[in-house]
């Protein structure tokens, strides 16, 4: 470092033009920034709720409750999908146990809200120390097993905390009202605002995460785990990383899903099944395991779609399981034409148009050597 | 009653559970080894056929042999379909997209079960009573035994032992057995690769519905899932056993129905392990399975680098 | 159960000079950012203002002229494009073997009248804004004094700055200094003490290695079940040298690499290394993945690239254990990460720059040529700063050319970044123009070590090879 280096920086040699470009440059380069990607989105998703907040209270319907609703639970599912993604996508393993870790999230928000009555951050915290403990216990058994192998054990260990889950409490009736968020009594709203915020901080972590030495880390380990260990990636430790990331994710999504749904009386058994693991693992390939808008794009089809546009189409009311139809559908093709998934599809598209642009300049110009 | 008897009665009561495990560990384990992937339709495939012996039982009158044929052939044709139109017509479709792709199957049929059997409709019904539910062969003072889980145990045997045959003694289980060690030097040295996989999904398709509607005749047909805890069991089956074999997974499907009965029977004494008792079952499997990952009964590999 | 908890004990060790070491290191290089922002915010703040005053010194016709000329642009660039078309035709026909002038010629004048046009359009445009410059400075009257008084402040302002930076550098950067040898004076220690320590676990169980002896194999044994890979092979490396490994296929010459690198934990033998800090260590004292950071990196005989990546990515994945940010770093994008990354990355651009691969930086290695993963595994290889690189097999799969470069490229590796290299090859003409010393071996047993020249005229050798000669 020398003085030098700073006084060539004073130099003013940006002629006026340049600068007035830059503005505008400045501007494209903080869209492209993840993090005002994240911020925009959430300020969306809250405009939304502010929306229906204020169509309830003029009493019209500017956006139905049943769309919030739906876009609510999309958006916990989103969760778990970015936490699969992560595992899926950036470390090669495949897991069948989404289930069961949310489920765990679940079961601890129900404990500590309800039966301990604690304050709704120390039930977070308790069901982030349980997965992460269930996390570590996978990513070990990750280690000495591995592959296809893997998905079935996990599959195993899904089975596992269900029927544990059930044993400890066969029907669980869940009656959350008096739990202070954000200075109020819990209602729909104010949950809602809090999934929003613990999605966008998940999403900007995760990002970041993929982005860094971490995120490659975890890329060698899924294409070449010799060549990983050779280059001084400890398996154990990302495998481990990736397993605690994803059932922190997941059980954050159960202790949200707890809350959103306030009042009701459920069991393990039919709230979080194999179909759930299945389902967010389609989510995650449709939209494409290695991109974050992609997966949220797949959850959205898996789980947005039908409740939040389609409620109304009267063939599908009649016939709910159509949409699993099209959604199996959907993941075959996907599978079968375009493994990137819908990414790979827009990428795809990106590249035709900007080939488009090419071409049409070229006619306009003539080509160039 | 004595524990001998407890024992003898538990271990008598998993047969039928031995019966229909061993089959669809044996579907599982025919895909495994021709295409490289777990099968995770295998349950849903199952559940198709066994709808359709109920519906062509209850809705058309059909003697029951003949909707059982029915239900085999369904099987079939969902097995060839899989490995025919969608897996050779797949751009890029290598190992884990064919698994994901059979995980797509598994929503596509429970989708399609509800629009074309009246019968997915009803909840929770008994299919085929084979002989009768409530005859018993007394063995003797305090342990009998169901005539049906005898039938099943009969018809799984022979099953069982007719695929070992022709596995071992048919061109086709040569095909099969070279197709498993190298699919690629197989092809070269002439074998039709094509067709060997296509047979082993349609038997594994036939297996699979023979499994599912024995499994109706003693659990309940709640909806089209109710494969899925038969088949999660048929793949630790495939895993504790080892996928190296194929008597491997099939001694395994005989080990983890038994694992569960001694588990019963140790709750008859201790009231409470009862509600952990499914926990525990995975729970010592769990353990098997990492005690040994290439199976019980498999080899030892070594990495390569 | 005494050796269990050694090994745990040097662990332990290791881990706190590691630790010690990324604390330094980090310390430095977030002092170092700390005065490089601080007089950056300085810059950019009497850049601001500088800016300002620059606009002020601009008459008014110079500044209509900027717009002026934006408005323009867009006419001498199709001018442009319009020639460059002719251009690129005249190279296909010149090219081309079929003499089609005709088409050439019209193209220039079809383009030729298209230009005309452009240019017509750009005179009537440019006869507009003459106007428009016209009436804007019949407005605009420039006031020469402020101008004057603008470029005095300017040069003022100007001089200031540089003063400024230069008296705030000399302080800060000092004061920086200072702070940087004090936490490493206090790191060094104990680090020394480490050291220490885990010389004093060491001792005892072997004797040290010479200074210039880099490996050492000493009746190294391998076996599999019952198969014998490797038996009581020793050789030693000596530093600075290039050391080939050869034998007949399944000689266990892969084996030996995987073993000093511990993918197989030998059944028997001792393996001692001269690490980085000239410290002799038992190499099965680690775990595959510390391994590399004692100073030996690897290639692989079946090129393991990670294709879903580009080949700069593959780059930083070598350097994954020399960030010294921690994860939850990482996951909250701190800026020692950042500063970081641009350190690491100049890193790697300048070994692709060498190793002539700057073009494909940003490519994924998905379909890259054979000939060229094999030389991101090398540059990668490099990326660790290795005191010993061990190749497995870099010709296999290279033609004629290619193995001469690689020969000159591995000379030149050894000579620029101080390193022993340790090389497994079948190609003899390599083996024997690039390596100081060879140890031959067949079915995992040692026939020979010496010179090139020794081993070829070495008769056990020659039967391992060519078979027994019946006489």
């Amino acid at each position: 470092m020398t003085s030098t280096q700073f006084k060539s920086r004073l130099l003013c040699d940006k002629t006026p033009l340049e600068k007035e470009t830059e503005s505008i440059d400045s501007i494209k380069r903080a869209l492209k920034n993840p993090l005002s990607q994240y911020i925009i989105f959430g300020i969306i998703l809250i405009a939304l709720q502010a929306l229906s907040s204020l169509g309830d209270e003029l009493r019209i319907t500017i956006i139905k409750v049943s769309f919030m609703s739906a876009l609510g639970s999309t958006l916990i599912y989103s969760m778990v999908s970015i936490g699969f993604c992560l595992l899926l996508g950036y470390s090669g393993l495949a897991s069948l146990g989404t289930a069961g870790f949310i489920g765990i999230g679940a079961y601890c928000a129900f404990f500590c809200l309800q039966e301990w009555n604690v304050p709704y951050i120390v039930a977070i915290l308790f069901a982030l120390a349980v997965s992460i403990v269930i996390g570590v216990l996978v990513g070990f058994i990750s280690l000495r097993i591995e592959g296809i192998y893997l998905a079935i054990i996990t599959l195993g260990l899904a089975e596992i905390l269900r029927y544990a889950l059930q044993a400890i409490r066969a029907t669980i009736n869940i009656n959350l009202k008096n739990i202070v968020l954000f200075g109020t009594k819990i209602d729909k709203t104010t949950v809602y605002y809090l999934i929003v915020i613990v999605l966008l901080i998940l999403m900007w972590i995760t990002s970041n995460m993929i982005n860094s030495p971490t995120g490659r880390a975890m890329l060698a380990m899924k294409n070449s785990t010799s060549a990983a260990q050779a280059y001084g990636i400890s398996l154990m430790k990302y495998r481990l990383l990736a397993f605690v990331l994803s059932t922190c994710y997941a059980a954050l999504a159960g202790v949200m899903y707890m809350m959103y749904l306030r009042s009701v009386s459920t069991s393990m058994s039919t709230l979080f099944k194999l179909a759930t693991s299945l389902n967010i693992l389609g989510a995650v390939i449709i939209g494409g395991a290695k991109s974050i808008w992609g997966v949220l794009a797949g959850t959205f089809i898996m789980y947005g779609l039908s409740p939040m546009f389609l409620s109304d189409v009267k063939f599908l009311t009649e016939n709910p399981t159509f949409i699993t139809l099209f959604t199996g559908f959907l993941i075959i093709l996907v599978v079968m034409f375009y493994p990137g998934g819908l990414a790979q599809l827009v990428q795809l598209g990106k590249i035709k148009i900007s080939a488009f642009i090419k071409k049409a300049k070229e006619k306009k110009y003539g080509k160039s050597i | 009653m004595t524990v001998f008897d407890n024992l003898a009665s538990t271990l008598l009561g998993s047969l039928p559970s031995i019966s229909v495990l061993v089959l669809a560990t044996l579907a599982v384990t025919l895909i495994f080894k021709t295409s490289y992937t777990t099968n995770f339709a295998q349950g849903v495939i199952s559940a198709v056929g066994s709808y359709l012996v109920m519906e062509l039982m209850l809705f058309y009158r059909v003697p029951m042999y003949i909707g059982i044929l029915a239900g085999i052939t369904a099987g079939i044709l969902i097995g060839l379909f899989i490995d025919i139109v969608i897996f050779r017509n797949g751009r890029y479709v290598n190992a884990i997209g064919k698994q994901i792709i059979t995980m797509g199957m598994v929503s596509l049929l429970v989708g399609v079960i509800p629009f074309v059997f009246k019968t997915a409709g009803l909840e929770a019904v008994y299919l085929m009573p084979m002989v009768a539910l409530n005859k018993y062969v007394v063995l003797s003072k305090n342990i009998a035994i169901q005539i049906n889980s005898l039938v099943y145990f009969g018809i799984s045997a022979v099953i069982v032992t007719v695929v070992f045959l022709l596995l071992n003694l048919s061109k086709w289980g040569l095909g099969v057995r070279s197709t498993a060690s190298n699919e690629q030097v197989a092809g070269m040295l002439g074998i039709n690769t094509y067709v060997i996989t296509a047979a082993s999904w349609a038997i594994a398709g036939a297996l699979g519905a023979v499994s599912a509607t024995m499994y109706a005749g003693f659990n309940m047909m709640s909806n089209s899932l109710f494969m899925t805890t038969i088949q999660v069991n048929a793949f630790l089956a495939c895993i504790l056993g080892g996928f190296a074999t194929f008597y491997g997974p099939v001694l395994g499907a005989v080990i983890i129905p038994l694992i569960s009965a001694l588990i019963g029977f140790t709750a008859i004494y201790i009231p409470t392990l009862s509600t952990w008792r499914e926990v525990l079952v995975y729970v010592v499997l769990l353990l098997l399975i990492l005690w040994k990952p290439q199976g019980l009964f498999g080899p030892r590999a070594v990495r390569k680098v | 159960m005494a050796k269990v908890f050694k090994s745990l004990l040097l662990g332990i060790c290791d881990k706190t000079i590691m630790r010690l070491k990324n604390s330094s290191r980090k310390y430095e290089i977030l002092q170092n950012h700390r005065v490089e922002s601080s007089l950056s915010r300085q810059v950019k703040k009497n850049n601001a203002q500088l800016y300002k005053l620059l606009v002020a010194t601009n008459t008014a016709e110079q500044i209509f002229d900027i717009k002026m000329y934006k408005a323009i642009k867009q006419y001498d660039l199709s001018a442009h494009w319009t020639q460059r078309a002719v251009n690129t035709k005249y190279a296909n026909v010149c090219f081309s073997s079929s003499d089609n002038i005709d088409v050439l010629n019209t193209a220039k004048r079809l383009h030729a009248e298209q230009i005309n046009e452009i240019a017509k359009k750009r005179a009537i445009y440019v006869e507009k804004w003459n106007q428009r410059k016209q009436a804007y400075l019949a407005t605009h009257i420039d006031n020469q004094t402020v101008i004057d008084k603008s470029k005095q402040d300017f040069e003022q302002l100007l001089q200031n700055a540089c003063g400024e930076i230069d008296a705030q550098f000399e302080t800060k950067y000092a004061v920086a200094q200072d702070k940087i040898k004090v936490h490493q004076s206090i790191t060094d220690r104990k680090l020394a003490s480490a050291l220490e320590r885990k010389n004093k676990l060491l001792r005892n169980e072997f004797q040290p290695l010479s200074e210039d002896t880099v490996l050492s194999v000493k009746d190294l044994c391998m076996y599999f079940g019952g198969l014998h890979a490797v038996e009581k092979l020793s050789f030693d490396v000596k530093k600075g040298e290039i050391f080939g490994l050869i034998g007949p296929n399944g000689a266990g010459k892969t084996t030996v690499f995987n073993c000093i690198t511990q993918f197989y934990k030998p059944t028997s033998g001792q393996l001692l290394f001269n690490d980085k800090q000239n410290q002799t260590i038992k190499l099965t004292d680690y775990a595959v993945h510390d391994i590399v950071l004692q100073g030996i990196s690897r290639t692989f005989q079946n090129v393991e690239v990670i294709k879903e990546i580009s080949v700069l990515e593959n780059l930083l994945i070598a350097a994954t254990r020399f960030y010294t940010s921690s994860i939850l770093e990482h996951a909250l994008h701190l800026p020692i990460l950042r500063i970081e990354e641009k350190l690491i990355k100049d890193r790697a651009l300048n070994l692709l720059e060498l190793m002539g691969l700057s073009t494909y930086k940003d490519w994924y290695a998905y379909g890259l040529p054979y000939g060229i993963l094999k030389k991101i595994e090398i540059a990668r290889a490099l990326m660790v700063q290795p005191k010993l690189i061990i190749l497995d097999e870099p010709a296999a799969g290279l033609n004629d050319t290619e193995t001469a470069e690689l020969a000159k490229l591995i000379k030149r590796i050894r000579d620029e970044f101080n390193c022993t290299i340790l090389l497994v090859e079948h190609d003899m003409s390599l083996v024997m123009s690039v390596c100081d010393r060879i140890c031959a071996i067949s079915f995992g047993k040692e026939l020979a070590t010496g010179t090139p020249k020794q081993i070829q005229a070495d008769k056990s050798v020659q039967e391992a090879y060519l078979g027994v000669v019946e006489e």
